[in-house]
């Protein structure tokens, strides 16, 4: 196998380890229709630059995809799209469910809550499961400060968790329940 | 506290999991996208852009070809399809392909489409038996002449086959599987493998439009060009390959390897030659400077992987897998090149495949100007 068309299978083994991560990041972020989008920017872009690409590659193309949706993406939108993913991942509380499938509900629907760097850090700490070095090296800070900012960002979701409607950024941000249910009939 | 992040990790929605497969149709879509999109920068990370491996259809595939056509200064000995009489030489092959292009009109039209079969050598095991098959994609674009425009890249899996009639009855005693699974490292330096499937099997046209050509410089030249800059080149052999050179700094475009200069040419001309949108005079003045290579060889009457016959040049390089070459298969009625392919000369030590296997094959079926997109 082996000659120099192995640029190509590399690339393509690369993409098979990471994309779906890639994708996660993304839409955990901003949606699922931004994710489609960024995962392939990012992929493109990963391509063209395939010789700087560090070993292990994901905590680069998560950089990649974190300028691929800043800049595609504005924050409101992503905002907007977020709160509409969440009321998929999370649905207003109601019915009979377990005391820990509730506790992990109200988790997700406070992250809704944070502020956007909050949350990202979350997200590649909790759901990617970056170190907090790797985490650093995708929103480019030391790995020093990102201990600093996770930190916070989790004392922040332990009070969202508590007090539903008092961690509010900004207007909009906060998926209420209404707004998730509003969200909920429009995309049934 | 502590705890909250376990409960976030445990709340993670079950789509955002990062094990979860990837759509094959989709998965060949960004591939595709991905490998279509041109180097960008300076010439020392130029990188020529490929044909995907998997199938996957290139947008612009336009100097693909010269992808297939690596080539470096080993002196030539094995002669793998080349007949018992004697050939004409490969200057006399294409100087005569310059003379037959210069006499063809240039098209007019608003896509540049071309029309290409690629076909890969991958060796496989099934239980214990190794074998080689090949698998082939039809990939079809068309790369709108002015900037703005999208770009259209169809691509097809033809499906892989045993590559000989003693890789079919190794196939066979394998059970005659439908799926073939191919091992490959996951980086550039890494030991880890990676697995793909292909199958026997034909699958659908996959239509792709690219929505973002870039900078419209989709092809490849040792360095980022766009039609405008292809259309505008000289038709003087000396001129042209005065300033092709104008991007070789000694190294191998692909690898940054050390690369000759007439490997180097040899390899960008190539493109030249194959599928990309060039007045017929340029077309011919490529032939002429690559006529004036003295290390590319004869082949003689060669057939590609699409069967058809033409006449063959090329240029050997010494590769991990063994001595390659980097053959192009010239149709002596049109001057056109029909293929370029890379044939295995000489296995190395510890490769599968046997000698006089096509490699890697891009066969040519179209490349004209047009006004109709299908």
């Amino acid at each position: 196998m082996a000659d120099e068309a192995s640029e190509e299978r590399r690339f393509t083994a690369m993409y098979d380890e990471c994309r779906q991560r890639v994708w996660a990041y993304a839409a955990s972020r901003a949606g699922r229709q931004a994710a489609d989008e960024v995962v392939s920017e990012t992929f493109a872009v990963a391509w063209r630059r395939f010789r700087d690409v560090p070993d292990p590659p994901l905590p680069w193309l998560l950089g990649v995809a974190r300028n691929v949706l800043r800049e595609s993406h504005r924050a409101q939108v992503r905002r907007e799209s977020f709160a509409a993913e969440l009321s998929r991942w999370a649905p207003p509380p109601g019915g009979d469910i377990a005391e820990d499938v509730a506790e992990r509900l109200a988790v997700v629907r406070a992250m809704a809550a944070l502020p956007e760097d909050d949350r990202e850090i979350l997200i590649l700490v909790a759901w990617q499961g970056l170190a907090p070095r790797e985490a650093a090296r995708v929103v480019g800070c030391s790995a020093a400060a990102l201990r600093v900012r996770l930190h916070r960002a989790r004392r922040r979701l332990v009070r969202a968790v508590e007090e539903p409607r008092a961690a509010g950024e900004e207007k909009g941000s906060a998926a209420s329940r209404s707004q998730v249910g509003i969200i909920r009939e429009e995309r049934a | 506290m502590s705890d909250i992040l376990r409960t976030l990790r445990e709340a993670r929605p079950e789509e955002l999991a990062p094990d979860l497969p990837v759509a094959e149709d989709v998965r060949r879509a960004e591939l595709a996208h991905a490998m279509a999109s041109r180097p960008v920068g300076g010439r020392a990370r130029a990188r020529r852009s490929v044909r995907p491996v998997w199938g996957l259809g290139a947008v612009g595939l336009a100097g693909a070809v010269a992808a297939a056509l690596v080539a470096v200064n080993v002196p030539a000995d094995g002669e793998p399809g080349a007949p018992a009489a004697q050939p004409a030489t490969a200057r006399t092959v294409l100087l005569a392909a310059a003379g037959k292009a210069d006499g063809r009109p240039d098209g007019t039209g608003a896509f540049w489409h071309v029309a290409t079969v690629s076909s890969m050598a991958h060796q496989v095991s099934t239980g214990g038996v190794r074998y080689t098959v090949v698998d082939r994609q039809r990939h079809e674009t068309w790369t709108p002449g002015r900037p703005g425009a999208k770009i259209r890249a169809d691509v097809q899996n033809l499906g892989a086959r045993p590559a000989t009639a003693k890789d079919e009855a190794a196939w066979r005693r394998a059970g005659a599987p439908a799926r073939f699974e191919i091992r490959v490292p996951i980086g550039p330096n890494s030991t880890v493998t990676k697995t793909f499937v292909t199958s026997v099997k034909q699958g659908p046209v996959r239509r792709g439009t690219s929505p973002r050509p870039g900078d419209g410089k989709l092809f490849w030249l040792g360095r980022n060009v766009g039609v405008k800059e292809l259309r505008a080149l000289p038709a003087d052999p000396a001129r042209l390959r005065a300033g092709l050179l104008r991007w070789y700094d000694g190294r191998d475009t692909e690898s940054g390897a050390p690369m000759s200069r007439d490997a180097w040419l040899y390899r960008v001309a190539s493109g030249l030659v194959t599928d990309m949108p060039v007045a017929p005079k340029v077309r011919a003045a490529a032939f002429r400077m690559l006529a004036d290579l003295p290390r590319v060889r004869s082949l003689g009457r060669v057939t590609d992987a699409q069967g058809r016959t033409g006449l063959g040049v090329g240029l050997d390089e010494k590769t991990r897998a063994g001595l390659v070459l980097h053959r192009l298969v010239i149709d002596p009625a049109t001057g056109g090149a029909l293929a370029g392919e890379r044939v295995l000369v000489r296995p190395a030590a510890g490769e599968g495949r046997a000698p006089g296997t096509v490699l890697g094959s891009t066969a040519v079926l179209t490349a004209a100007w047009t006004d109709a997109v299908r």
